[in-house]
């Protein structure tokens, strides 16, 4: 498999708080990661300075084998980079179809810059497409208002618009929260089929649980290091639980085996 | 809403106007209107007609800025006092400094892209909201206003000539007398309705008030937009002002006063939301002609001069009530 996104030595420090010492791993195309570890362990500042919010102080990024500088989201997203986090991925004033072109809005007249008409029936068209693609058509209109919708039907739509640009990476910040039972399945099937498609996730996720169902590999990060790298297949639960704490709790599962 | 109904299917795209806040507004419009015209018969007279259509446009035209500002989450207090200031600082610049007009009219709209630029660099930039920002501007602006006219009304431009005719001259249609302001705000309206309807930055202004963060993620240029949008409802307002005083003759350093408020009614009766991301450009016009028309029937059916700002508050509450319990009932159907 094709090494989609790598991550060389990235440093990151807020005034005296060094929020990213040496992050170093690899993304390959169609396989979902899961980045785990707990509050303040630099999990979002790695994926702020993937997805362009702010500048890396030293190190590295390659975009399939090219190395590239990212400064601003415009240019993460031009890269094929998409970022979807709980609550900042779409506008809820705004159609679905308004919703999911924000920002590459299909336009006539395109030399009227900022000025020019949008092209309301390739807008409809394409949304309505879109929809249909993602399964998620039966009961969602393209005119319907983002704030009609559940918190799992957005969640989709954010992800299926990061799909539709053909994202190369699509990183999902804690796309979970806040979300029912089935909402939540519904999101992780989705996440499947995302990576079934050829694209490659990096999922951030409070939920454990969660990321033995979906992914195939697990990183994760204390104190801006990366400590620890492990195909979910040869790891478990409690392995893991344990990195993320730094705890030593094989003590506690000799305990939980004797009895 | 109004981001939605344009492309909506006809059928349905009736049904969600008339639960629209701009369609209730419209509703209330004509009611006061017909209560107006039957309790006093000189309500719909030329003449009545043509003053109320004089002093619209110079409102209105500060409110079609405003309604893309709130729309994209800001507003600005400063609009009053901007509206004091051009003038007086162009007829200055004329009478004392000897300055051709034409001239003093691109100072003074220097003057007013400063000021929005400020007003929306310190919002955006540092970080600080608009209320407080533009409330400290509002005084600056207006102690400016008083200070180098000494609190002396200044003799407007009354030479008639482009300028004058172009901003404050007038024609008649039958018995009725309108003033060119009012095609400065059709004008202005029809555009503005374009851009926040129909146009890319319309949708990213609406992105914009409906959640910031969503559209800076999608590359959406957030505060070069918003210190756009301050520049122009300064600008607007300058306008605005240039309109009143040509048309009065005068130039007074207290024009305008409350002005800001005035026009932030009209904007959140027409149904524009004071917390953003929902702005309807018609429903502010049906707002402009709704306040316009209050503050002349009420004098008309003889509110006593004092008590009608009363009445204007009251008239202003029961349309915010509304579209609230409006808005409640689309929420839950």
């Amino acid at each position: 498999m094709m090494e989609v996104l790598r991550l060389q030595n990235l440093q990151k420090s807020f005034g005296s708080v060094r929020a990213l010492k040496n992050a170093c791993f690899a993304l390959k195309e169609g396989e979902v990661v899961a980045l785990l570890g707990d509050n303040g362990a630099g999990k979002s500042t790695l994926i702020k300075a993937i997805s362009g919010v702010f500048p890396i102080d030293r190190g590295d990024i390659y975009v399939r084998g090219e190395k590239v500088s990212i400064r601003s989201t415009r240019d993460a997203m031009d890269l094929g980079i998409e970022t979807i986090h709980q609550d900042t991925s779409l506008a809820p004033d705004l159609s679905i179809a308004r919703n999911l072109f924000l920002g590459r809005e299909p336009v006539k007249l395109k030399w009227l810059g900022v000025f020019a008409p949008l092209d309301f029936a390739k807008l409809r068209d394409a949304a309505s497409a879109l929809l249909k693609r993602v399964g998620i058509s039966k009961n969602l209109d393209a005119d319907a208002l983002v704030s009609t919708l559940s918190g799992g039907e957005r969640q989709s739509i954010a992800i299926s618009r990061a799909m539709q640009f053909a994202a190369k990476v699509i990183i999902l910040d804690e796309p979970t929260n806040n979300l029912g039972v089935e909402e939540t399945h519904g999101v992780l099937r989705f996440i499947k089929e995302v990576r079934d498609a050829g694209h490659s996730v990096l999922l951030i996720t409070h939920n454990i649980h969660h990321v033995f169902q979906v992914a195939d590999r697990i990183i994760v990060m204390r104190r801006g290091e990366i400590v620890a790298e492990q195909t979910v297949a040869d790891t478990d639960l409690l392995t893991v639980e344990s990195i993320i704490t730094g705890a030593d709790m094989s003590a506690l599962l000799k305990e939980t085996r004797a009895k | 809403m109004i981001a939605a109904e344009d492309e909506m299917p006809v059928g349905k795209r009736r049904s969600s106007l008339m639960r629209s806040p701009q369609f209730s507004s419209l509703v209330i419009l004509v009611v006061l209107l017909a209560v107006f015209a039957i309790a006093d018969a000189n309500f719909l007279s030329p003449l009545n007609i043509s003053n109320m259509m004089a002093f619209l446009p110079e409102l209105g035209i500060i409110a079609l800025g405003m309604t893309l500002l709130l729309t994209a989450g800001e507003f600005d207090l400063s609009v009053g006092a901007v509206f004091g200031l051009a003038p007086v600082v162009v007829m200055l610049l004329v009478q004392n400094g000897g300055v051709d007009i034409g001239v003093a009219l691109l100072a003074g709209l220097l003057l007013c892209i400063a000021i929005g630029a400020i007003n929306g660099l310190i919002v955006t930039k540092i970080g600080i909201s608009s209320f407080l920002v533009t409330l400290s501007m509002l005084l600056v602006v207006r102690g400016a206003a008083l200070y180098i006219t000494q609190g002396f009304p200044l003799k407007s431009w009354d030479q008639p000539g482009f300028f004058v005719t172009l901003l404050a001259g007038s024609f008649n249609v039958g018995s009725f007398r309108f003033y060119t302001s009012l095609w400065w705000f059709i004008g202005l309206s029809l555009l503005a309705i374009y851009v926040l309807r129909y146009a890319k930055l319309g949708n990213w202004i609406s992105a914009i008030g409906s959640n910031r963060n969503a559209a800076v993620a999608r590359g959406v240029p957030a505060d070069a937009v918003k210190v756009w949008l301050f520049i122009l409802t300064s600008v607007l307002a300058g306008l605005a002002g240039m309109i009143s005083a040509f048309r009065i003759s005068a130039a007074s350093p207290v024009a305008g006063t409350g002005y800001e408020l005035e026009v932030i009614a009209m904007v959140v009766v027409g149904g524009t939301a004071l917390t953003g991301g929902r702005g309807t450009i018609l429903g502010t016009i049906v707002g402009a002609l709704m306040l316009r028309a209050i503050r002349n029937g009420i004098v008309l059916i003889g509110v006593p001069g004092l008590a009608y700002n009363i009445f204007v508050g009251l008239i202003i509450l029961a349309m915010l009530i509304l579209h609230a319990l409006l808005q409640k009932n689309a929420a839950r159907g």
